[in-house]
């Protein structure tokens, strides 16, 4: 008898249909369609449940029900056995792993031809995984890695390589052996000698799988003399020639075929890029309605996939992929990877992004009953980072004692480092999900329920592999676990309706009369694999590897059956991408070109011509103005909200009034606020010590400010400061090093420290403006009272300078603030010393003047710098425009805003687009 | 060797000579093709095959294509072969550009070169997120500083040499910016700052740097007794002043700062000196004094510099030795660490061969299945010194190859080395010319190509008019740099006399008036209407920004700027969107929050609910956990969507940028919000190419595109020959860095030969470089163009406007444009060459649609949703139950022995029990992990109450079973797939069932009966359902039970609805 038996079904109607009736054929409709002692080999788990779904529906339209057949895939063929102790691909994987750390590359040259940078675990992963992937690759033919020497044949560069590759693999061998374990891929060899059945089978179908691996034919072949196999081709028997016995394409039949594509320009699209091609596919999905089992969508190059899902999504249209979603993008892998940062360290930036995990604050807010609030913590982290940077856990909670969410960190931080991976892991997980309890009838909370369920598989895979392989750290673990789960993916439901997106190798069981499939682009379509450093395509076609030249027949022949089976009643439309995501020129499918030479020249120009562009660029355009509340006009202010409200009124009301600040999360040292306030605590200090007020000697004043300098930054920021931080506390020493002279100098020249931190109120158009002056001196000699502010900005100012600008041409500034005195116009910028001065008139009557302490970066420009010429005229002006700035805040004029702040230095830069004026709408008044 | 001016055919010489060697029998695949750009690569391949398919096409292609060639007797029918054997060869080609080539050979080559498996190329976030992770990894500290630290921090204090420095985090990045290549290039540490390779010779200055003030004491002495006046001596007393408070690195007073530069006047000599506009005679005692205090000055600040460069060194060596650790090592590369990977030499890479004898070269024809015989490399001018040095072997092997049956063919144009200062490098483009040539004269032929096929005459002789004017330049710009440039220029002539067109310069004199004057010439030319392509030229990409949107505003004008746009952040939509995540994540952002509020979001938030910042965090982080960011936002903006204008187009297009760009962002894996924040914020989009718009768009992205009309409005700008700041890097002849120096200003470095020559060459170089980027300017105009300037007037400076009044003239002249009447300086040309252009041809089709199927005709498959009992989730499920270490896998395991088991009983009357035990036990001995199962089973079997299970009915003529039997029925519309533990069915006599009994096992712990019913009715329903189908009988008859192994009880599960 002929083995294998082939049957042809021919490809002028679809595959599916024919495939069911060719299986029930026989069956008279009575009873049940038993198809149970029948093993169907089917080219993907897809198409195996699309088969069994239209056996159900044939046995249906019978009023009857069925029996299915087994139905395998060639990968499953033949039936891994676990009772052989085959090692599964976690314990190869480690086996691996070890062999790499324990080899010496000296002794394996022809692999490692230069030592590798460096031996670690992580090392060795990336290793194991290339080395599993090569012994996958060779499997599916039904080789070792020990045996590509004696296929490759007698002129094989490469020999020595792959012997010393062998004896790696009899090293990892050896390995697994050790732990009762063999090599899976060896027991899958093993196996097709004898293979295991399913029970009951006692006829084997091959169907439609153009594909299958080799393995799966060998063990296929040992039934020669038990069992009847058939193979199924989908295509007339005229095409006999063109198969091999067990069905597949031969690569001489195909690689030169005339495809027979009609109306070609009509049915094929040349799209600019994967957007493009998104949306002619919602378009035509759009066309058809809901009309489900009307259309086929199908994937060829799996870049075009996110477009288009977030392309339907957009058009509220459900889509649905078969091949399901990694789980590296769900939101349990996010908090498992946070705690196993958190196990490994327990820094700031790891405890910030924990408590950034929904279930994480769930969890705290079930230990803390009512009164905990998620955002109360956060914003507690944010105010925590932004004026104390602590650098870890112990010290965040130094600063912060009471805080639960710390809290509940730290105990979490205990039950990681506590015990060994996987235990401690458990318990940890175990603790944040304590109270909660999921339930299955809701989707998002079964979901969860899965996602938990798969992580532990994994954790008891790992767990299991574990007792094998030692030298691992909780650290690798972790990632070994958390690299699993990864791997693994989740299916949603799909929903009513959904468009389904197969990948190209589905699509041959699909069904639709109208099929339109994205990414027919060279590489997709015929699918090409390039640049293995291991299997280069010439080893593979010695090796009798699946080759390119294999894969761009078997193409040909799918592309040839989709377009033949809906030459009649259907249609099949092609879209292809000129360009890819990141701007990569794409080819079109060679398969394409499968046409008469005659017709190349059209077709090249055809399908290498230019894309007319899908959508023109509208001109920018406010989509909306902003629409600030109006709060009402404060009735007090700090001194320094004058300067704030001269720069910008109306950024002075979105700072001082709505009180907006943003959160720096990034921010990893001190601000020149900060530093500033760290300085001025240094210098208070001073001020205020009774013994250091006639001190002239700079070593003794030196010696004090650093002290006060080390005690405030220890009281701020603990005792162990990130390294920034040390950098800043340095140039904090220089500095007030360099003061220490000054003061030095200053005091022997006759000025003694009045008082510091002097607060202050004093009331302007009724307006009460509060503040505090840094410093008062008075001359022990002439009694003159000098104003003192601390200035610690890089570079050293002038108060001059600090507080009047020159006019700009066309000055917009209110007439109050200007002042014409002097030989060219200016502008009010500032009026902290001459309100300081007002402030303390009636106290120190006679001779004042005022000046600012520069403690600039430049040791040379340390000093005080004088407001000379501070004329009767100046203060005069400067409290006229006081006056009315006071009123102007008073009437709430925050209007208009400075349009001059350049974007880098505008706090509220992200607010406004095409000028500031023009982003803001006020709402109405009495408006909501 | 080709030398290809702007426009003269660089592509078609190049396509042609690809041609030609197929038309020579070259495989395909044995041509390697490479460019600088993916963009170029795809055109070249592009071209190729429209260049064959014309050519098979249509005889009169042929002919002029076989001409091409220099191989007349081609035919259409040879250009048919060879475009097939072209598209057959299609995936095996090999053009593409420099770093795809070297990344596929790194690729193949992984433990060769030391790296662990495949790796990653790090596109510009996850470099910059890589960045911030080696930051902390220094930054962060556990207990007292390691030594590594300690010496990071003084090393950081020596770069910014007493201008300490606050923020160290935003100063090393900069410093990483600015300096990492240089590092990576020249990682020695005796390369950098390092005086006795500096002035090998040794260095006056720094001799006598420790003197300074003997120095000064001498000159006050001996000023003491000179003659000055009153002014002077004030003068010399203030300078002594300054002085004294002076350190290096410290700004000069004005009195310091004043003598120093006029001493250096008169430098060397110093027997005088300008003070207070009088002439000081110096006596030989106080010149010499003066001397040595200038040597003392300039030597402190040279000292000072090399201190710097030193500590710059140990900073960036810091930095990097982490960063190796951390990413490189990792598996994570940049192109340029691709590169260097691959260079040969010193302790690098083996080099590149073709032939696999010797075992210290990599043979890349076995690993890349590729046998290279012919190198074409396209815009060689552009070609890094390093890039070559990968290349170079294999180039060596083709050139030196004895069959002569391979080649090497490279073209360029270094008139147009705008890309120097990211390492292209011009001058190799003669080196290796004479290198090859030298040992084998007349190896490598030389030629040029002047004749612009692009441009119309007026276009190419207002460039020659500019570039061709030798005495200007050369008087512009001394030295090197118009020496070389005049070297090299060759008029150009237009291979195009019939293309009309004009060329002029006009005037305008800020950028509003360029801008409005480009407006008005493009209304009067109304270049689209009329079919023209056109473009729009600028220096930088936010005046391309700025300047179409300007036209799209302005003008309504279709404009569209190939700049990098911040679709995420450039308008209010996306703004918004991003305080709304960052008010989740931090609810301290009172900005953020506020923001919000004075946007829709702020309704739409209120009416949610969720306008408390508890309600917000809670809803917004768990929808970015639970969905990613994409998905998130698009909910959002689903629910803005009703909020935008009906007409706004630019906003539902930034939505969908938006919205893109958070998938973008999601894929990489990160639900971090900070991190997303900083991805939109820099992520920029290109505007999409498209054919019938003005594009405006930098000379750099120009570069290698031609237009009808061309209008360059930027030309305004700084000195042409001034110095990139930065890290000074001296080269040898072959490029290897001999020092590397934090170069002092140019009044200390001129004083010194040394630096000084390297000013003058670097300067030379950027003086090029501005003159290739002018040239490249204005040779992409086909028939107009434009170019918009102020008049430079008096104005010194040595920009673009001062050479084209130079070459141009300043004279003012009305240039007229159709009817435009406008001042300017040049003009060649017709004013009216856009009106008596032929009409544009017809628009180009619109793509064909994907039309549906007529719905009358069509035959739908069947899509049954599917359904399978046995998942159908019900329940609720104890968190700690799952996450028990050893807890339900056991269960499940556990559950499937014993059904198994119990598939194997067929009827098990009391007499069969004991035959099951034995075997069972048997069974359980080789395998311990069976027992319990057994012992559970066996129960069963023993138990009274489950006796009904396993004996064969009575009193009926025939009975059967079936057990483990997976079914598949269609149930109510769906598809339904269940295993049916065990059903028994009663037959009469003819075999047609009566009744049947279906037989469910529950193996776990169950609750009470109420709740386990209520649990599983529904279940067991379709197992009802489908065993009525399929064994024939009415669904009465068949009646569904629960066996509870556990408690050993059965539960008779009534039917639904009764
Ligand atoms: S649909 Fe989305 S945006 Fe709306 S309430 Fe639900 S999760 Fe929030």
């Amino acid at each position: 008898m002929e083995f294998p038996r082939r049957h042809f079904i021919p490809w002028g109607q679809p595959l599916l249909p024919q495939a069911v009736a060719w299986l029930a054929r026989g069956w008279a409709g009575v009873g049940p369609l038993d198809l149970a002692a029948l093993l169907v080999v089917v080219p993907t788990r897809q198409s195996g449940r699309r088969l069994r779904a239209a056996l159900a529906a044939h046995a249906a339209a019978r009023g009857q029900a069925v029996f299915p057949p087994h139905v395998l895939t060639p990968e499953a063929l033949p039936a891994p056995d676990s009772a052989a102790g085959a090692a599964s691909r976690l314990e190869s994987l480690l086996a691996w792993n070890e062999v790499f750390r324990e080899i010496e590359p000296g002794e394996f040259r022809e692999v490692f031809p230069v030592d590798p940078p460096v031996r670690n675990f992580d090392w060795a992963a990336r290793l194991a995984r290339e080395f599993e992937r090569l012994q996958n690759s060779l499997a599916e033919a039904g080789l070792r890695l020990g045996d590509v020497v004696a296929r490759a044949g007698a002129d094989f560069p490469e020999a020595e390589r792959w012997r010393r590759i062998a004896g790696l693999e009899r090293l990892h061998a050896e390995k697994l052996a050790a732990g009762g374990r063999r090599d899976a891929h060896e027991v899958a060899i093993d196996d097709t000698r004898a293979p295991a059945w399913p029970e009951g089978v006692t006829r084997v179908v091959v169907l439609a799988t153009p594909d299958p691996r080799p393995l799966a034919l060998r063990a296929l072949a040992t039934l020669k003399d038990t069992m009847p196999v058939d193979v199924v081709v989908f295509a007339p028997e005229t095409e006999a020639a063109a198969f091999d016995a067990w069905g597949r394409p031969l690569t001489e039949a195909w690689t030169h075929r005339e495809l027979a594509l009609g109306e070609f320009e009509q049915r094929v699209h040349l799209c600019a890029d994967p957007g493009a091609q998104a949306e002619r596919v919602i378009a035509v999905v759009r066309a058809y309605g809901a009309a489900d089992g009307a259309l086929g969508v199908g994937v060829a190059d799996p870049e075009v996939l996110p477009s288009l899902e977030s392309g339907l999504r957009r058009a509220g249209l459900a889509s649905f992929n078969p091949e399901g979603r990694s789980r590296r993008g769900d939101g349990l892998h996010q908090l498992l990877a946070a705690l196993a940062a958190l196990a490994r360290e327990d820094s700031f930036a790891t405890v910030a992004a924990l408590a950034r995990c929904p279930d994480f604050l769930e969890f705290v807010r079930a230990r803390n009953a009512a009164d905990f609030s998620a955002a109360g913590f956060l914003a507690g982290l944010d105010r925590l980072q932004a004026g104390r940077l602590p650098a870890d856990l112990a010290e965040a909670r130094r600063q912060a004692p009471d805080n639960a969410g710390l809290a509940a960190v730290a105990g979490l931080r205990a039950t990681l480092t506590a015990g060994a991976f996987p235990a401690n892991a458990a318990a940890a997980l175990g603790a944040i999900f304590a109270a909660r309890r999921f339930d299955l009838g809701r989707a998002t909370e079964a979901l969860e329920a899965a996602a938990i369920e798969t992580w532990m598989e994994a954790v008891r895979e790992v767990q299991a592999a574990a007792r094998s392989f030692g030298g691992v750290t909780d650290a690798e673990w972790w990632d070994v676990a958390l690299g699993v789960y990864g791997e693994s993916t989740r299916t949603e439901e799909k929903a009513a309706g959904a468009v389904e997106l197969p990948g190209w190798l589905e699509l041959l069981w699909d069904d639709s009369p109208h099929l339109v499939i994205a990414g027919m682009n060279d590489g997709s379509v015929p699918e090409a694999i390039v640049g293995d450093p291991f299997l280069p395509e010439g080893l593979r076609e010695r090796l009798g590897l699946k080759t390119n030249a294999a894969r761009l027949a078997r193409d040909a022949y799918l592309l040839q059956a989709l377009a033949a089976c809906r030459a009649e009643g259907g249609r099949l439309d092609l879209l292809l991408g000129k360009m890819s995501t990141a701007g990569d020129p794409l080819r079109p499918s060679r398969l394409l070109l499968g046409c008469a030479d005659a017709d190349l020249p059209r077709r090249i120009e055809f399908l290498f011509g230019t894309v007319a562009p899908e959508r023109a660029t509208p001109p920018w355009r406010r989509t909306w103005q902003l629409t600030p509340p109006r709060v009402a006009a404060p009735a007090r202010v700090a001194v320094t909200a004058l300067r704030a409200w001269l720069d910008c009124p109306f950024r002075f009301y979105l700072s001082r009034v709505l009180r907006m600040e943003a959160v720096d999360p990034a921010k990893t040292e001190l601000d020149a606020l900060d530093f500033g306030i760290l300085c001025h605590a240094a210098l208070e200090a001073m001020g205020k010590e009774m013994a250091l007020r006639d001190c002239t000697d700079a070593r003794q004043l030196r010696e004090f400010l650093l002290g006060a300098l080390e005690r405030e930054a220890a009281r701020r920021y603990g005792a162990e400061v990130p390294l920034p931080l040390l950098v800043q506390f340095e140039s904090a020493r220089q500095r007030l090093s360099r003061a220490a002279d000054v003061q030095a100098q200053t005091r022997a020249e006759g000025w003694v420290i009045e008082g510091v931190e002097r607060k202050f109120e004093i009331e302007i158009g009724g307006l009460v403006v509060s503040g505090k002056i840094d410093r008062i001196d008075r001359h022990e000699r002439t009694g003159a009272i000098r104003v003192l502010d601390y200035k610690t900005s890089d570079q050293p100012v002038q108060p001059r300078d600090a507080h009047l600008r020159a006019a700009r041409r066309g000055e917009t500034a209110p007439d109050f603030a200007r002042f014409a005195g002097g030989e060219t116009e200016r502008v009010w910028r500032d009026l902290q010393l001459p309100v300081y001065l007002r402030a303390f008139a009636t106290e120190y009557p006679g001779e004042r003047e005022c000046s600012y302490f520069n403690l600039p970066k430049a040791a040379t420009e340390t000093g005080i710098a004088r407001w000379d010429g501070y004329t009767r005229e100046l203060a005069d002006s400067a409290w006229r425009c006081a006056e009315g700035v006071a009123a102007a805040i008073r009437r709430g004029e925050f209007w208009p805003p400075n349009e001059n702040v350049r974007p880098e230095q505008d706090d509220f830069a992200a607010l406004f687009h095409h000028g500031a004026a023009e982003s803001v709408a006020w709402k109405k008044e009495g408006a909501p | 060797m080709i030398l290809a001016s702007a426009g003269s055919g660089k592509t078609y010489a190049l396509t042609n000579r690809f041609v030609r060697l197929l038309a020579l029998g070259a495989k395909p695949e044995r041509i390697v093709a490479l460019t600088f750009t993916r963009k170029a690569a795809g055109e070249f391949f592009d071209e190729i095959l429209n260049k064959l398919a014309r050519a098979a096409r249509e005889p009169a292609h042929a002919a002029q294509l076989a001409r091409d060639v220099e191989m007349p007797a081609l035919g259409p029918a040879d250009f048919r072969k060879m475009l097939r054997v072209v598209a057959d060869a299609m995936h095996r080609l090999r053009l593409g550009t420099l770093d795809g080539f070297f990344a596929r050979i790194a690729r193949n080559f992984p433990l060769e070169l030391g790296l662990a498996g495949q790796f990653e190329i790090l596109q510009e976030h996850a470099a910059r997120m890589e960045r911030g992770r080696v930051l902390r990894r220094i930054f962060e500290r556990v207990g007292e500083l390691g030594g590594a630290q300690r010496e990071f921090i003084e090393a950081f204090k020596r770069a910014t040499f007493g201008a300490d420095e606050k923020r160290l985090g935003a100063r090393l990045d900069r410093f990483i910016d600015e300096h990492q290549e240089i590092f990576l290039e020249a990682p020695g540490r005796d390369r950098w700052g390092n005086p006795a390779r500096v002035w090998p010779e040794g260095s006056g200055w720094l001799e006598a740097a420790g003197r300074r003030e003997s120095a000064a004491a001498e000159l006050r002495a001996a000023l003491a007794s000179g003659e000055l006046n009153e002014k002077q001596r004030a003068r010399w007393d203030v300078f002594f002043a300054e002085l004294a408070e002076w350190s290096p690195g410290a700004p000069m007073g004005g009195a310091l700062d004043y003598l120093f530069k006029n001493a250096l006047k008169a430098w060397p000599e110093l027997t005088e000196i300008m003070v207070e506009r009088k002439k000081h005679p110096l006596s030989p005692t106080a010149g010499g004094a003066l001397r040595r205090l200038l040597q003392a000055i300039v030597g402190a600040e040279f000292a000072r510099r090399l201190e710097i460069t030193r500590g710059i060194y140990a900073v960036l060596a810091g930095y990097e030795a982490v960063y190796h650790d951390v990413v490189r090592r990792a598996g994570k590369l940049t192109f340029s660490d691709v590169q260097r990977l691959l260079m040969p030499g010193d302790g690098g890479a083996p080099a590149l061969s073709q032939s696999a004898a010797d075992e210290t070269r990599l043979a890349i024809d076995y690993r890349l299945d590729a046998e290279i015989d012919h190198w074409l490399l396209d815009e060689f001018q552009d070609t890094s010194f390093g890039q070559w040095m990968v290349l170079r072997n294999l180039i060596d092997e083709a050139v030196q190859d004895p069959t002569g049956t391979r080649s090497f063919f490279y073209v360029g144009d270094v008139k147009q080395s705008v890309f120097a200062w990211r390492g292209g490098d011009p001058r190799l483009f003669r080196e290796i010319f004479d290198h090859y040539n030298e040992s084998r004269p007349g190896v490598i032929a030389e030629e040029h190509l002047v004749e612009s096929w692009r441009s119309g005459p007026p276009v190419i002789a207002m460039v020659n008019a500019v570039f061709g004017a030798a005495p200007a330049i050369a008087e512009l710009f001394p030295g090197e740099a118009s020496a070389e440039w005049n070297r090299e220029w060759r008029d150009h002539e237009s291979a195009k006399p019939e293309l009309g067109g004009q060329a002029a310069l006009l005037h305008a004199e800020d950028e509003e008036a360029r801008f409005a004057l480009a407006l008005r010439l493009l209304h009067e030319i109304e270049p689209l209407e009329r079919g023209l392509t056109c473009a729009l030229l600028v220096q930088k990409n936010d005046t391309a920004a700025r300047l179409a949107d300007y036209l799209r505003r302005e003008g309504g004008v279709p404009a569209v700027a190939e700049s990098d746009l911040h679709v995420c952040t450039d308008n209010p939509l996306g703004a918004a969107l991003l305080a709304l995540v960052k008010a989740a994540a931090h609810p301290g952002d009172t900005l953020a929050q506020e923001h919000l509020k004075m946007t829709p979001l702020g309704a739409l938030l209120g009416a949610g609910s969720l306008a408390a910042p508890e309600a917000l965090t809670r809803h917004v982080l768990g929808q970015i956990h639970a969905d990613g960011f994409e998905r998130t936002m698009d909910a959002w903006l689903r629910r803005l969507e009703p909020h935008l204008p009906k007409d706004d187009a630019f906003g539902r297009e930034r939505a969908r940028q938006f919205a893109a760009a958070a998938g973008l962002f999601d894929a990489t894996g990160s639900r971090d919000v900070a991190e997303f924040i900083q991805f939109m914020e820099r992520h920029t989009v290109r505007e999409a190419d498209a054919a019938a718009v003005v594009r405006v768009m930098t000379v750099h992205k120009a570069k290698g595109l031609g237009f009808d009309l061309v209008i360059l409005p930027d030309l305004e700008g700084t000195k042409l020959d001034s110095r990139r700041d930065g890290l000074a890097v001296q080269r040898a002849a072959d490029r290897s860095v001999e020092w590397v120096l934090d170069l002092p200003g140019r009044i200390f470095s001129g004083q010194d030969p040394v630096l000084a020559a390297h000013l003058r060459t670097v300067e030379a170089e950027a003086c090029y470089e501005n003159l290739s980027l002018l040239y490249v300017a204005m040779t992409r105009a086909k028939r107009a163009m434009y170019l918009i300037a102020g008049a430079p007037g008096k104005s010194t400076s040595r920009n673009f406007p001062k050479l084209l009044a130079t070459t141009l003239g300043e004279e003012s002249v009305t240039v007229r444009v159709g009817k435009l009447e406008m001042p300017g300086a040049f003009v060649a040309g017709d004013p009216d060459w856009h009106r008596s252009l032929p009409p544009p041809p017809p628009a180009v089709a619109r793509p064909v649609e994907l039309a549906p199927l007529d719905p009358a005709a069509l035959r739908r498959s069947l899509r049954l949703p599917a359904r399978r009992p046995s998942d159908e989730k019900a329940g609720v499920l104890e968190a700690a139950k799952l996450l028990a270490l050893d807890g339900d896998r056991s269960a499940v395991e556990f559950g499937r022995m014993v059904h198994a088991l119990f598939a194997e009983v067929e009827w098990a009357g009391r007499p069969d029990i004991a035959r099951w035990e034995a075997t069972w036990l048997a069974r359980a001995r080789d395998q311990p992990g069976l027992a319990r199962a057994v012992e559970v089973a066996l129960a069963g079997l023993r138990a009274p109450e489950l006796a009904g299970v396993w004996t064969r009915p009575t009193g009926v003529p025939q009975a059967g079973v079936w057990r483990e039997r997976t079914f598949e029925v269609v149930l109510e519309g769906a598809w339904v797939t269940g295993v049916l533990d065990r059903v028994v069915i009663e037959r009469d006599a003819a075999g047609r069932a009566i009744r049947a009994a279906v037989f469910d096992f529950k193996t776990d712990r169950l609750e009470n009966d109420a709740a386990v019913l209520a649990r599983y009715a529904g279940q067991l329903e379709p197992y009802r359902q489908a065993v009525a189908k399929l064994a024939v009988l009415p669904v009465p008859a068949v009646t569904c039970e629960l066996v509870l192994t556990h408690s050993r009880r059965r539960l008779f599960v009534p039917e639904r609805g009764r």
